[in-house]
């Protein structure tokens, strides 16, 4: 009955990989007492940290650092630089990289310079790093919870309730209601009724993608039948919040953005190491000691947050939340779910687009909401048709 | 393998009256079970009488209706889950992983409710990990992603996972489903090996002979109720495998191993009136 186990059948071997250690406060390894008889060799000795992780520890302390998403987290922040700059230095009025740089970080230099790049340009890059990043955030969190990639703020109708109510208020109001506030208002909304709808959080999260898309068709076609109804130039005052741009942002909104990102960036981080669990089954992750429940709400609050505050400043943005997490799933491989690398990815893009959306047909400047559906569009389909068919997420 | 201390008493996972539900329809109906430490215990009978149920509700996935499980003494439902997680492991039935994922770090997953936001990992997960890698054969396979590993292999490795949980009790739903006898023997010998080495584990199988062969305590459930209860040689009889299945069968003795073999004849000609309800016995295949 007690027989030894088989030996595993017929698979080629592969000698395993050296292990990256990276221990300041060296802690010896220790040999493992093989529990069966060896084959051909001794156990090999525990490594301290596993195969391309990087574990910082003191005392009873320690924690794991994948070196594959530091690496690039790195890379995109550098990216994120770069593009920084040169938003910062191109435009109308032309300001040398160095000095733009110089401008913004140091607050020295020529007076021109400094108007251009403190007062006109410095605003624009923030609200287009935050808007960018908590898109990003949303699309992660999101996706990770429904084990859906294309369950994002913009398909399950947040970004559709928000226009429709900022439309609205533009269109019904002559006074300027502040449509950062009604766009907020209606991405809560959104959220709410695609919530109640579907009933939770939910198993997997399929049926919320589902209702989703449809509360975001019907706040759509609302938003179609104001503008149908309305006057021409409270249309034309409404279309910025039908496309999503950074030329009409509220600095109000951003400072908000800003306080939700400070707050949801760090509670990401901390929910990021149980939503590495709720990759699996929700059997396996409460087998794992992972209160399920509670964590989707706590997910999916901190998503729709993001992305509701991000929607208050530059309107439906669309693809960010898409294409952000996907790019950084790509660069980080299949570790931790990456929520600080699809904030940067999301940074980066958005930066990139309004860059694009400004330069390329300057002096006439396309929304950059535009640029991200005509970059987007082609990039989905390619996403489409490149990635294998994989088993449930 | 780090065995699993057996100075401290045993934990024991019991039930008190319980009855679990899906939805309104109760499908297991107040049980009381004991799990025997240390023991294989195979909870077997036939489809749609509850033993997946039973093994959720036992593994807090689905809170009783009424009645409770404890642990030492202890209602399960008043136990944080991480708490639990670091007595009870779990594999569900046909459990998928993210892609790309290799072996080690599935394993590592079982690390989960031993480690913190800042006890990320410690030497203890290290060696949790590696031991885990050893009692399933599968250091040579560590740094393979599971896509590429067989089926045996794969559910090995899963076991592998909540072996490094490092838990006294061990529940398996149907670990040996969609194998062949092949990777069933690895699976099943691997379940044996954690037995040997102190742990609790339970599982729920298809296969009658099977269950005879490696457990040391069966559960026999038909309908939702305890039809019997021991070991294998002692309870195995075609009468029970009758009000189980509706089938006669004989019983043999496993020339190699004296367990017994279930050797079904003929579908039985009418449903054993002690066998509850009609719709308790459904047609054999």
């Amino acid at each position: 009955m007690k027989t030894p186990p088989k030996t595993s059948p017929k698979t080629p071997t592969e000698t395993p990989t050296e292990t990256l250690t990276g221990m300041p406060m060296g802690t010896p390894s220790v040999d493992v007492p093989a529990p069966r008889p060896p084959r051909e060799s001794v156990a090999p000795p525990v490594p301290a940290a596993p195969p391309g992780t990087f574990r910082l520890a003191t005392g009873g302390l320690s924690v794991l650092v994948p070196l594959r998403p530091l690496l690039a987290g790195a890379v995109l922040a550098l990216l994120l630089v770069a593009v920084g700059t040169v938003c910062l230095a191109v435009g109308d009025i032309a300001v040398a990289p160095l000095d733009a740089l110089r401008a913004a970080v140091l607050g020295s230099g020529s007076p021109r310079d400094l108007l251009v790049v403190e007062e006109l340009r410095m605003p624009r890059i923030e609200a287009g790093i935050t808007v960018g990043a908590a898109l990003g955030v949303a699309g992660c969190l999101m996706q990770t919870l429904s084990g859906n990639r294309l369950a994002t703020p913009d398909t399950v109708g947040l970004n559709n309730g928000a226009t429709a109510f900022a439309v609205a208020g533009i269109v019904s109001s002559s006074t300027s209601l502040l449509p950062s506030a009604t766009a907020l208002t209606g991405a809560a909304t959104a959220a709410v009724l695609t919530l109640a709808l579907s009933g939770g959080a939910g198993q997997r999260g399929y049926r919320f993608l589902v209702v989703g898309l449809g509360v975001g068709a019907v706040f759509g076609a609302v938003t179609n039948l104001i503008l149908s109804r309305a006057r021409i130039d409270a249309a034309n005052a409404a279309f910025a919040w039908t496309v999503g741009t950074l030329n009409s942002r509220s600095q109000t909104a951003v400072t908000v953005l800003e306080v939700g990102l400070l707050v949801c960036l760090p509670l990401a981080v901390v929910l990021g190491r149980r939503l590495n669990v709720l990759r699996f089954s929700d059997a396996v992750a409460t087998g794992l000691g992972v209160r399920v429940r509670p964590l989707r709400v706590a997910v999916l609050l901190t998503s729709v947050v993001c992305a509701g505050l991000a929607v208050a400043v530059a309107g439906p943005l669309g693809m960010i939340a898409l294409a952000a997490p996907e790019a950084a799933r790509r660069l980080t491989g299949p570790g931790p779910v990456p929520v600080l690398t699809s904030a940067l990815a999301g940074a980066v893009f958005t930066l990139l687009a309004d860059l694009i959306g400004r330069t390329v047909m300057a002096p006439l400047e396309i929304p950059v909401g535009l640029v991200t559906a005509v970059v987007g569009g082609p990039y989905l389909l390619w996403l489409l048709l490149t990635t294998r068919t994989r088993r449930t997420p | 393998m780090k065995p699993v201390n057996t100075m401290t008493e045993a934990r024991r996972l019991e039930t008190a009256s319980l009855t679990l539900a899906h939805g309104h329809t109760p499908v297991v109906r107040e049980l009381d079970v004991e799990l025997p430490p240390h023991r294989v215990t195979a909870i077997v009978g036939p489809n749609g009488c509850g033993k997946s149920t039973l093994l959720s509700g036992l593994a807090r996935l689905l809170a009783p209706r009424e009645g409770a499980v404890l642990l030492n003494g202890r209602e399960l439902a008043s136990i944080s889950t991480r708490e639990v997680a670091r007595t009870v492991g779990l594999l569900p039935q046909s459990a998928t992983a993210p892609d790309g994922l290799t072996v080690r770090d599935l394993v590592r997953y079982g690390r989960q409710p031993h480690q913190g936001l800042l006890r990320q990992w410690s030497k203890a997960d290290a060696e949790a990990v590696e031991a885990a890698l050893d009692a399933a054969d599968l250091r040579e396979l560590a740094d393979r992603r599971l896509e590429t590993l067989s089926g045996g292999q794969r559910q090995r490795a899963w076991i592998a996972m909540a072996v490094a949980q490092d838990t006294e009790i061990l529940m398996l739903d149907e670990p040996t489903s969609a194998l062949d006898i092949g990777h069933q023997l690895e699976v099943l010998e691997m379940v044996r090996g954690l037995a040997a080495r102190g742990r609790t584990v339970v599982l729920v199988l298809h296969d009658l002979t099977t269950a005879c062969r490696y457990a040391d305590h069966m559960l026999a459930l038909s309908d939702g109720r305890i039809v019997a209860q021991g070991a294998p040689a002692e309870i195995m009889t075609p009468d029970l495998v009758r009000a189980l299945y509706g089938v006669e069968s004989t019983i043999l003795t496993d020339p190699v191993h004296g367990t017994p073999v279930v050797c079904p004849t003929a579908l039985a000609v009418a449903p054993e009136p002690a066998s509850v309800t009609s719709e308790a016995v459904p047609a054999a295949t």
